[in-house]
């Protein structure tokens, strides 16, 4: 069931995202060449399309980021809290069923979008002189400082990559949360969903600080400096990692109790 | 066993008492209205028995189970509003309920949907407010459910509509299955139904076979409706 | 089109009176097969459970046999079939007497009346 939940939740999304992509892409190889034109001090007229292109580039990129998010935020608002809800609950699918296909398909194009910026960023300075020679000096900057080698281990990479993912199923839930919360009464939904948002940030940011300050000696050496660099950069992403998941949980917990006890469709 | 049951089932809204000690039982094979005034509690029972709100008191049981994902499984609803997405096209839609629903009959429903002259490729933001209604109607009914749950579906809808609306439950009918419609517009579906439960406030008040009320009080259910719920 | 039911008598029993109807005037012929419980009842736009209690009755009357897998016939008992259409002349002609009486009229020239009418219809 899951399966085909993703599948439908795929078929929803991949239309909008899909498309936005193949623009930036496009938008990224137009960014190159606009590159190359501008630096040979081309005519006025080149100029000023050189200079769109970029610009539209640029905006594409942010375009596709904020699309990215607001998709998320919107699939679950109309899939599940809008008429679509009277589809969805009554499906025979469970409600861990329901919000887990939501987060893995909203995780997965935060991901892919990063990727489509990533390799967009890269096309835009494909064989361009002076980003080479700026990577070559990135490079020997790693080489020479011990800190900074651990940064070259495959584990960092993954430490990172699983950080990068659970933020993501996070980020999301927080929202899912917020939502289903602000849905489940009658009047304003729209407005108390924003107001939980951040109330619910508000009281996680207390919640992390106490936490912090309580186990003060966890982490002292952090800021006595007396440690070792390349252990500790592992350590603090793991970290991070645990901090992030017990946020989701929660998080997770709130919108599955809202949407089992407390769901509200008109 | 009936396949729908409630025992003294309450719901409260806070200090609202939307349904108040109902008792049903509905036997597969029968074709049972639901029959009371806006805000009587029609809507409130069948979001109770798909699971979508939880009982404040009493039970609810569909085929002796309280609901949950596998009584889904059995029950076919249709909300009393157009919920399909708009971003679907005919033939998606299909797929949808196929991949869902082990007992959609997807041959059935893409014959009715070319009998409407519903293109598979059409979207539904396309289609007319009436073809909607009508594609969703096909959608619920073309499933082999134990229990149908129609809410308010001959509403806001033309004659012919409601006509068709009626042909579908008739030519769908199982002898396994139960039909629940609940209405206010009695006139037209009286003649589809076995028998009727008058609710109003939340509570039962009359519950009969439609033959037993004419035979024994002379007159249509319609009129007896508006004697009981008389302003 | 569905068929013409009131709303004050039971369904089943308007069901009966129009099957009835069909028979006697031929269209559902005697030893005719009967349309199924459920295609009856979609044209005429009821419940099949009602329509069904409507077979049993005719059944039990003896005014249609079930044969096992084959579906309903009509019976092949022609005075049976005329009976039943004197019954069903009988309850009209009973149904109008009353309506001419509230009217005042009495017995003979109700006759006279009928006569009159009858031949202007021209039969």
């Amino acid at each position: 069931m899951l399966g085909k939940l993703l599948k439908h939740e795929f078929r929803a999304t991949a239309r909008i995202m899909g498309p936005l992509y193949l623009v930036l892409i496009a938008l990224s190889i137009c960014a190159n060449l606009s590159i190359r034109i501008l630096d040979s001090s081309p005519a006025a007229a080149l100029t000023v399309l050189g200079a769109i292109l970029l610009a539209a580039f640029g905006l594409a990129v942010t375009g596709t980021v904020i699309v990215a998010v607001a998709l998320m935020v919107n699939r679950f608002r109309t899939n599940l809290m809008g008429d679509e809800g009277y589809i969805m609950f009554t499906l025979p699918v469970s409600v861990d069923q329901l919000v887990v296909s939501k987060i893995i398909v909203s995780t997965v194009w935060f991901i892919a979008t990063a990727a489509a910026v990533l390799v967009s960023a890269l096309i835009t300075a494909f064989r361009i002189e002076y980003v080479e020679k700026a990577v070559e000096m990135i490079s020997e900057l790693i080489r020479i400082t011990p800190g900074l080698q651990a940064l070259k281990g495959a584990a960092v990479i993954v430490e990172v990559l699983v950080l990068a993912v659970t933020a993501c199923a996070s980020f999301s839930l927080l929202f899912y949360a917020a939502m289903s919360i602000g849905h489940s009464f009658s009047n304003h939904k729209k407005l108390l969903s924003v107001v939980f948002f951040f109330v619910i940030q508000f009281v996680m940011q207390t919640a992390g600080s106490l936490v912090i300050l309580a186990s003060g000696t966890l982490f002292k050496p952090w800021f006595s400096g007396d440690i070792e660099i390349i252990p500790s950069v592992h350590r603090a992403l793991w970290l991070a990692v645990l901090y992030v998941l017990i946020r989701g949980a929660i998080y997770y917990i709130v919108t599955r109790i809202m949407l089992k006890k407390h769901l509200n469709l008109e | 066993m009936p396949i729908f049951e409630c025992r003294d089932l309450d719901k409260s809204f806070g200090q609202v008492r939307a349904l108040d000690g109902v008792n049903i039982s509905i036997e597969p094979g029968r074709i049972v209205g639901l029959l009371g005034p806006n805000g009587s509690g029609k809507t409130t029972l069948m979001k109770l028995a798909n699971g979508l709100l939880t009982p404040s008191g009493g039970e609810l049981l569909i085929n002796g189970s309280a609901p949950d994902r596998n009584t889904r499984a059995i029950v076919s609803y249709l909300p009393e509003r157009t919920c399909i997405p708009l971003w679907m096209s005919a033939g998606q839609l299909l797929d949808f309920y196929r991949d869902f629903y082990t007992d959609f009959r997807r041959d059935a429903a893409e014959k009715m949907f070319g009998r409407l002259g519903i293109p598979l490729k059409q979207k539904v933001k396309q289609m007319s407010k009436g073809t909607r209604e009508k594609a969703q109607l096909i959608l619920v009914m073309s499933r082999r459910a134990g229990l149908y749950l129609l809410d308010e579906p001959i509403g806001g809808v033309d004659p012919a509509a409601r006509d068709f609306i009626l042909d579908t439950v008739i030519s769908n009918y199982n002898p396994e299955a139960a039909v629940v419609i609940s209405t206010h517009i009695i006139s037209d579906v009286e003649k589809v139904l076995d028998e009727v439960y008058f609710i109003n406030r939340g509570e039962i008040v009359l519950h009969d076979s439609v033959d037993a009320i004419r035979e024994e009080k002379g007159m249509s259910v319609d009129a007896l409706f508006r004697e009981v719920f008389k302003c | 089109m569905k068929w013409q039911l009131r709303s004050d008598a039971p369904i089943y029993s308007q069901l009966i009176e129009h099957i009835k109807l069909g028979i006697v005037s031929g269209e559902f012929p005697p030893g005719g097969k009967l349309p199924s419980v459920r295609d009856l009842a979609g044209e005429a736009g009821v419940n099949p459970n009602t329509m069904q209690r409507a077979f049993t009755e005719l059944e039990r009357e003896g005014l249609v046999n079930a044969q096992r897998t084959s579906g309903r016939y009509v019976t092949e008992d022609h005075e049976m079939i005329e009976e039943t259409k004197k019954d069903l002349a009988r309850a009209k002609i009973k149904d109008f007497l009353e309506a001419m009486t509230r009217l005042g009229y009495g017995a003979d020239e109700i006759a006279a009346l009928v006569s009159e009418q009858a031949s202007k219809e021209g039969s």
